[in-house]
Order: structure tokens, then C-alpha cells, then sequence
């Protein structure tokens, strides 16, 4: 496992929080959940309701996952302060350890989001985004694209250095948005299949209907672990689909989800890499262990936030306001406080 | 530290985890503006909730049980951060009294500002002073946990019911016998109900040689070196002791006296004539029986001689006491129950018929483990008439439920020691000088030799002291079996 230190997520973090030395700080926050805003049309979409059976390869083999969060930890009168955390975990020898990488405070306005976007894609992918993207966002995206970009660079290291591994993402394999450029993806799932690695992307929630019904929903009787395959689903452009769509239930109970597999992998190993999750991980309501780790380990906790808005108003001077919740000064108990998305 | 809530005359306040205070401590609530501060002791600490806090130690701990093994990359050391939010506390502290003017009440009718009071310990010096715990007569009780000594003054003893009272082997026995030394040291008299021969070497130090006090000290151990003749008793104090100790009915007493006026007109009052005039005298039978069963007791207790040179006059031993100051320690080591109930009728008597007449001033009474001693209508002739006489007790127990409630509605100080079980605090909070929680809080995280100073002598300001040791040779330490073998 690569464990260099992401130094300039750090550096950045630092200088970033420079600029915020002895402004006041009002002190809120929220956090940000990793939702595909894009719609995949799925008018074309069929599900195939023979299922395909699976059965545990018990013959060890390593499982890795990768998740990312990001929070806003409060504002400063020019900006935002954001803190992002990625983590890996990995299950060998029946033991699972985890790389933690985080948290980093940006202190993020319009006048440095460009600069510290830009220095973070080049460090890490040394290369900008595809021209037709937004290179910078807008402020209130910026949070979780800082902290997309620390989970694709994470998904890459390791891609790097498992040898013959299942690979497990968080979300899907589509690619062509704002987070998510397709030459990155394609260069993630290259790298990845370079090592004999299978990657696997599990949603948690999707969208994608047949008849009306989501895909997650239309579940046959038949014993689980199974997989049903999807066919016909097309995304309009500039998005790529570069994985093949699955419905997975891998344990017993009523909970499935939407599954991407590389759609460079033969369909032999596209299952077989299901099998041997099965006979390596914890499954626990048809969700890997190893995937449910790495979320938990860099979410934060009410106490963190805490903890780094004590940080940032110590070591940066912050002096800390209380600007009056617009909504509860206007409605009342019937307002319900503010919201960000 | 920082001002959380108040409620009721209970403070909670946030402490983070370089400010290091524990229980028992004393927190000055300083509100400038205000012009006043208020005086807080912390009476429990606890975690403070901190939100999210359960799920950092639910996430710490996934893997089995275990903990999971891995890496945390914390470039700007965010970590320290969250250990030190994590450990912050809640201190529960009791308003004891308002500064105002360097002047002390014990309102807590006003509250602090939460934002503008500023909060630091207290330390015991400064307290003391603002207290005024101090005096002419100091006695000092042993050293407190900011190394400063916790003196009280003798005087907060005089006219004052006291109770030493925790756990076996905690100390009881010693904080006695120092505020003994210290009051003998300051010429009072001093009276010990000896239950198991612990202070009869009171006047020793250590290694066995004689101490300062060695002189004030008299051990009367009945039956060896205390033994009454009869005809030194007054009738009240023999009748005293037949009825009381030893439960003569009321006829038989009536017949009694007839028997000592008889004697007394014969101007011989001897245990012979006693038996013999007992035995020949013209009364019911039942109260011949009656007569004899307790006179045989008289006898068998050995208490008793005919022979004058014999008997010990315990009003010389207290009028030698009362001009340079002495302990008198009664030794009731190897006395029977019956015996120990006439001796401690015999005492008591003694010294009520003493003070009434003023032959002495005032007496300073410890009595350990009373229950086993004392019969029923003294405990509240102790707290109310005997008082009055000039008799100040101090009863030392390590079973508090064995003191009647009233003793402790009444009593003026409480040193009080360990106590683990919930109902033994119960039976002590009851005391009126104390307040439940303070006991409940403090009492059972006492460590061995540390004693809660409660009530007077502290003006009212719990506070916790290790007692000081005196160098006083060890009595009454317990038989062990295998002592030799160690």
C-alpha cells in the first residue's frame, strides 16, 4: 500500500487557513452526502430477472474499499471552512486495517477556490480536467469536489499497489461529470485491471427504474447471492457509462443494490469477482464489511467538528460569531434552520 | 472553566482536561461586574456529553471487539483536539457561599454570568482565611490535597456533639486519639470509654517510650486498678446503676434503699453486710430474689471492694485532670457486657454528680462504639441534659446505624471516613450539618486516613483532610492467626 503523505492536500490546507488568521467565524454546520445529481436515462432500461447464482470462493484474496467525507465546518465572512477526510480498508489474513488520510480545513472563497481546485488536480492527476468541465466550481460545490478529488486519488493508489484484488467504490462507474472526468475514471480502471484487480462499485442509493419500479426493488425469489444483470441503459452525453450495471443481493433479507463492474472484465470474471467478495468479506445486508468500514471511518462524528472548529479558532485566531439563523428568527419554532443544498 | 448550569443550589461547570480539579475541591465563581463570587465545592465529576462521542468509540471498536488495526494521517493534528474535546468533564459542585466585600454568606440566591464569571480553584489557605477556620486553640487535623494544613480550633469542640464515624481500619481511632492529645494538650478533661483498649497507651510514643502527655494520662481498667468501695457511693449513683445496668424493678429499688438507710444507720456498708442484711431482711420473696440476683452481680463483677485502700476514687483522677488538663481512660477490654454497663452507669453518674456541683467544669466524653455500652435513655440524655452539665461527646463507631437519628440531627460536627455502603451514607446524611450529596459523593471515594470534615469546626465548608500521624504507640490491633507466618 502506497502510503506516501498526500503533501500537497496538506500544504494547501495550511495556506489556505493563513488567510483566514483573525477574521470572525460563525460557527455551523453540515454535512454533505455523495449524490449523483446527474439523471441516467433509463427508458431503454431492462432487468433480467433469471438470476445469476453465486457461490463463495473462500480462496484468499484481498479486499480493499475507499470512501470520502466532507463538512462545512462554518464561514468566515469571505468564505467557507471545509474538512475532508478519505480512508482505505482492506481485509487480509482475516484482519481488516485502514489508512486514514485526514482531516484537512480548507478555508475556501471565491477568490482562492480556483487556485486550490486547480493545485489539487494538478498534484494528484498532473493533469487538469477535460476542457469541457467547469475547471472550478462554485463555492458550495467545492466541498465535495475537494473531497471527490481526495477519494479518486485514493481510488488510484489503490488501484496502484493491490496485486489481484477486489477493488470496492463507493457510488457507481459513471463517468463524464464534474467529479468524475472520464479519461480519470478510464485511467483508475485501467491501472486497476493492469494488476489483476476487479473493481466494484456499490450505490447505495440509485435511481435507475424499470416499469416504474427501481431496479433494487424488482427482486426475484430465488436464494440469494445472486446477481440480475441489466441491459440497454444509455446515459446522455457527455456521460460514460464505463461499468456494466448489476442488481446485487448478496445476503439473505430484502436489501439489494445497484452494482458496477469494469465493463472491460470478461463477464466470467465480472462474477467471479462477486464470488470471491462473498468468500472474503463480511456481507451484512448484501453490503461489504470493508465498504461499510471505510464510511465509518471517515465520517465525521458531532465531537470531530467540535474538535476542529477548536483547532481552527486556536490556532487561527478565529474569533467566533453567532450570526442569527435567518429561518429561526423569521418563522420561529416553524422554522427548521438553514439549509445548504 | 466555564459556567454551565444552575440548579437548584447545584452548579454544573465544564472543565477540559488540563484544569485539574477533583472532588471535594473548592472553585471561587468570580463575577466582576457583579461584584460578587460565589464559593463552590465539586461534589462529583463526570464525563460531559458530548455529542458524537459514542459513535468515536463505537467506531474504534468494529472489529470484534477489537480494536481495528490501521494507520491516521492527521497532517495538522487534529487529534489531540478530539481526545482533549472528548475528555472534557462536568464538574457537579455545591454553592457553599457568597463573597461579597471579602465578606462571606451563605446565599445563593444571585446567579453568576455565564459569559463574564471567571473560574479558578480555591485554594484551602484562602479559604480558611476568608473562612476564618482558625483560632487561639489550633488543633491540626492533618494536611489537605494542596499540601496546606486543615487546622480547626479547640474551642469548636467545646459545648459540641461530635461523630467520628467510617469504614473499620479507615482511621477513626486515631483522629481520636489526636483531638484527645491535643485537648488534654490544652488542659481540658478528657473522659475515653475504652472498648478495646486502644488508648491505654496514649501516653506513649511509638517505640515505647513516655510521650508529652505521658503524665495526663490515667488508665483505670475495672476490677485492676478501679474498684469502688461501697461506702464511697451515693445511694443515686449505686441505684443508678442497679436499675439502669442492670434492670431492678421499681419495688425491689424501693426496698433497696430501705436496706442502705438501714446499713448506713449501722455505719456499715460493706458487700457482706450487704448480702447479709439482703438475706435477712422482711420482704417478698420475689424481691429477696430480685436483690440478690443483682447483688451477686455487684460482686461477680469484681468492681467492688470492701477494702478502702483498695478502691480508686475517680473524682480524685478528674480533679487532677481538671487543673492541668488529663485523659481518664476507662479500659473496658475483657469486661463483660453487664460489667461494662455498671462501670459506664458508675462513670456517668460520677461525672454528672461532679458537674452539678461544679467540682469540675466541663468534660470532654469519647465513647467508642456506645451502642454496646450505652443504655437507651442516655443517648438522649447525652445531646440534651448531660450537654448542659458540661458533658461534650464525641461517639466514634464504624456502624452509624448504630447512633440514633436524632444524634445525628443534633450533631454539631461529623468527621467523617470512608463508607462504601449506600446505607450507612444514608444513616450519616442524615446529620443536619450535611447535605446528602456531599456525603453520598465524597464519603465513598475517601482513600484510607482521609477523613470529611463536616459541620463547625469548619464553618460549614466540607473539607477533606488526610490526618496527620501522631506518635502514639498502636493498641488494640486485631489477633491475627497468621501473623508469624507472613
Amino acid at each position: 500500500m502506497d502510503t506516501t503523505l498526500p503533501q500537497q492536500f496538506t500544504e494547501l490546507s495550511l495556506q489556505s487557513l493563513k488567510r483566514v488568521q483573525n477574521q470572525s467565524f460563525q460557527l455551523n454546520q453540515h454535512s454533505f452526502q455523495q449524490i449523483n445529481s446527474f439523471e441516467e436515462h433509463s427508458q431503454s432500461l431492462s432487468l433480467r430477472l433469471e438470476p445469476i447464482p453465486l457461490k463463495p470462493i473462500r480462496k484468499e484474496n484481498i479486499v480493499a474499499a475507499v470512501d470520502s467525507s466532507t463538512m462545512k465546518i462554518g464561514e468566515t465572512t469571505q468564505g467557507i471552512v471545509i474538512a475532508v477526510r478519505g480512508a482505505s480498508v482492506w481485509k487480509q489474513s482475516k484482519n481488516y486495517r485502514y489508512i486514514r488520510l485526514g482531516p484537512f480545513i480548507f478555508h475556501l472563497t471565491e477568490e482562492n477556490k480556483r487556485e486550490v481546485y486547480n493545485a489539487l488536480e494538478k498534484a494528484y492527476f498532473t493533469s487538469l480536467p477535460d476542457q469541457n468541465h467547469q475547471s472550478a466550481p462554485n463555492l458550495l460545490q467545492m466541498p465535495m469536489r475537494i473531497a471527490s478529488l481526495l477519494e479518486r486519488w485514493m481510488q488510484m493508489m489503490l488501484s496502484k499497489t493491490i496485486n489481484k484484488g477486489i477493488i470496492l467504490f463507493d457510488g457507481s462507474l459513471t463517468s463524464g461529470t464534474a467529479d468524475m472526468p472520464v479519461g480519470r475514471m478510464k485511467q483508475i480502471l485501467g491501472t486497476a485491471r493492469k494488476r489483476g484487480n476487479i473493481v466494484l462499485a456499490f450505490s447505495k442509493m440509485t435511481n435507475l427504474r424499470v416499469n416504474g419500479y427501481l431496479i433494487t426493488d424488482l427482486l426475484p425469489e430465488d436464494t440469494p447471492p445472486y446477481l440480475l444483470e441489466t441491459e440497454g441503459l444509455k446515459l446522455k452525453p457527455p456521460m460514460v457509462l464505463l461499468g456494466d450495471v448489476y442488481v446485487a443481493r448478496l445476503t439473505k433479507g430484502n436489501c439489494a443494490f445497484r452494482l458496477d463492474i469494469d465493463r472491460e472484465v470478461p463477464i466470467e470474471q465480472k462474477i467471479e469477482a462477486v464470488e470471491k467478495l462473498l468468500g472474503n468479506d463480511l456481507l451484512t445486508q448484501s453490503y461489504p464489511e470493508t465498504l461499510r468500514l471505510a464510511h465509518i471511518l471517515c465520517t465525521f462524528t458531532a465531537n470531530e467538528v467540535l474538535a476542529m472548529q477548536h483547532f481552527i479558532t486556536r490556532r487561527h485566531g478565529l474569533q467566533i460569531i453567532n450570526r442569527p439563523d435567518m429561518h429561526r428568527l423569521l418563522f420561529g419554532p416553524f422554522g427548521k434552520g438553514e439549509s445548504w443544498s | 472553566m466555564k459556567l454551565y448550569k444552575k440548579e437548584g443550589n447545584i452548579v454544573q461547570i465544564l472543565s477540559l482536561p488540563n484544569e485539574t480539579v477533583e472532588k471535594g475541591d473548592y472553585l471561587l465563581v468570580e463575577d466582576v461586574e457583579a461584584g460578587r463570587s460565589l464559593i463552590v465545592q465539586v461534589i462529583d465529576v463526570q464525563f460531559a456529553s458530548i455529542p458524537g462521542v459514542l459513535e468515536e468509540l463505537l467506531r474504534s471498536l468494529p472489529d470484534g471487539g477489537e480494536l481495528i488495526q490501521g494507520e491516521d494521517v492527521d497532517p495538522l493534528e487534529i487529534a489531540p483536539h478530539i481526545t482533549y474535546i472528548q475528555d472534557a468533564s462536568l464538574l457537579f459542585c455545591k454553592i457553599r457561599a457568597t463573597v461579597e466585600n471579602e465578606n462571606l454568606s451563605p446565599s445563593s440566591s444571585w446567579l453568576p454570568s455565564r459569559s463574564r464569571s471567571t473560574i479558578k480553584k480555591l485554594p484551602l489557605p484562602t479559604l480558611l482565611k476568608l473562612a476564618k477556620i482558625n483560632g487561639k486553640l489550633p488543633i491540626i487535623l492533618g494536611g489537605t490535597k494542596d499540601a496546606s494544613l486543615l487546622t480547626i480550633d479547640a474551642s469548636s469542640l467545646d459545648g459540641r456533639l461530635n461523630i467520628i464515624t467510617g469504614k473499620k481500619e479507615t482511621g477513626k481511632s486515631h483522629l481520636s486519639k489526636l483531638l484527645m492529645v491535643n485537648l488534654v494538650g490544652y488542659k481540658a478533661t478528657v473522659v475515653v470509654f475504652d472498648l478495646n483498649g486502644e488508648y491505654i497507651s496514649l501516653g506513649m510514643t511509638a517505640d515505647g517510650k513516655r510521650n508529652a502527655c505521658f503524665d495526663k494520662i490515667r488508665v483505670l481498667t475495672p476490677s485492676q486498678n478501679f474498684k469502688l468501695a461501697l461506702k464511697q457511693l451515693n445511694l443515686h449513683v449505686l441505684l443508678g446503676i442497679l436499675i439502669h445496668a442492670l434492670h431492678l424493678p421499681g419495688t425491689s429499688a424501693r426496698e433497696f434503699r430501705h436496706i442502705w438507710q438501714s446499713l448506713k444507720e449501722r455505719g456499715n456498708i460493706t458487700l457482706h453486710e450487704l448480702g447479709e442484711t439482703i438475706r435477712n431482711w422482711n420482704c417478698n420473696q420475689q424481691v429477696r430474689d430480685a436483690l440478690f440476683s443483682r447483688y451477686h452481680a455487684l460482686v461477680n463483677s469484681g468492681f467492688f471492694t470492701d477494702n478502702v485502700a483498695e478502691a480508686t476514687l475517680l473524682e480524685e483522677c478528674l480533679l487532677k485532670a481538671r487543673e492541668e488538663g488529663g485523659a481518664i481512660v476507662i479500659n473496658l477490654r475483657n469486661t463483660s457486657s453487664i460489667d461494662r454497663q455498671i462501670v459506664v452507669e458508675y462513670v456517668l453518674g460520677k461525672l454528672v454528680e461532679s458537674l452539678t456541683s461544679w467540682t469540675l467544669k466541663a468534660v470532654f466524653l469519647f465513647a467508642e462504639e456506645a451502642h454496646l455500652y450505652l443504655r437507651e435513655t442516655y443517648w438522649d440524655d447525652i445531646v440534651t441534659r448531660m450537654r448542659h452539665f458540661g458533658i461534650f461527646t464525641t461517639f466514634i463507631t464504624n456502624q452509624p446505624d448504630t447512633i440514633r437519628e436524632n444524634i445525628y440531627r443534633q450533631a454539631d460536627n461529623i468527621f467523617l471516613f470512608n463508607f462504601t455502603n449506600e446505607h450507612d451514607l444514608d444513616v450519616v446524611s442524615r446529620a443536619a450539618r450535611v447535605d446528602a450529596e456531599t456525603v453520598r459523593s465524597i464519603a465513598r471515594d475517601l482513600p484510607p486516613h482521609h477523613c470529611l470534615v463536616l459541620g463547625k469546626v469548619v464553618r460549614d465548608f466540607p473539607m477533606v483532610a488526610r490526618v496527620r500521624a501522631l506518635d502514639v504507640k498502636t493498641m488494640g490491633e486485631t489477633r491475627l492467626f497468621f501473623k508469624d507466618m507472613n
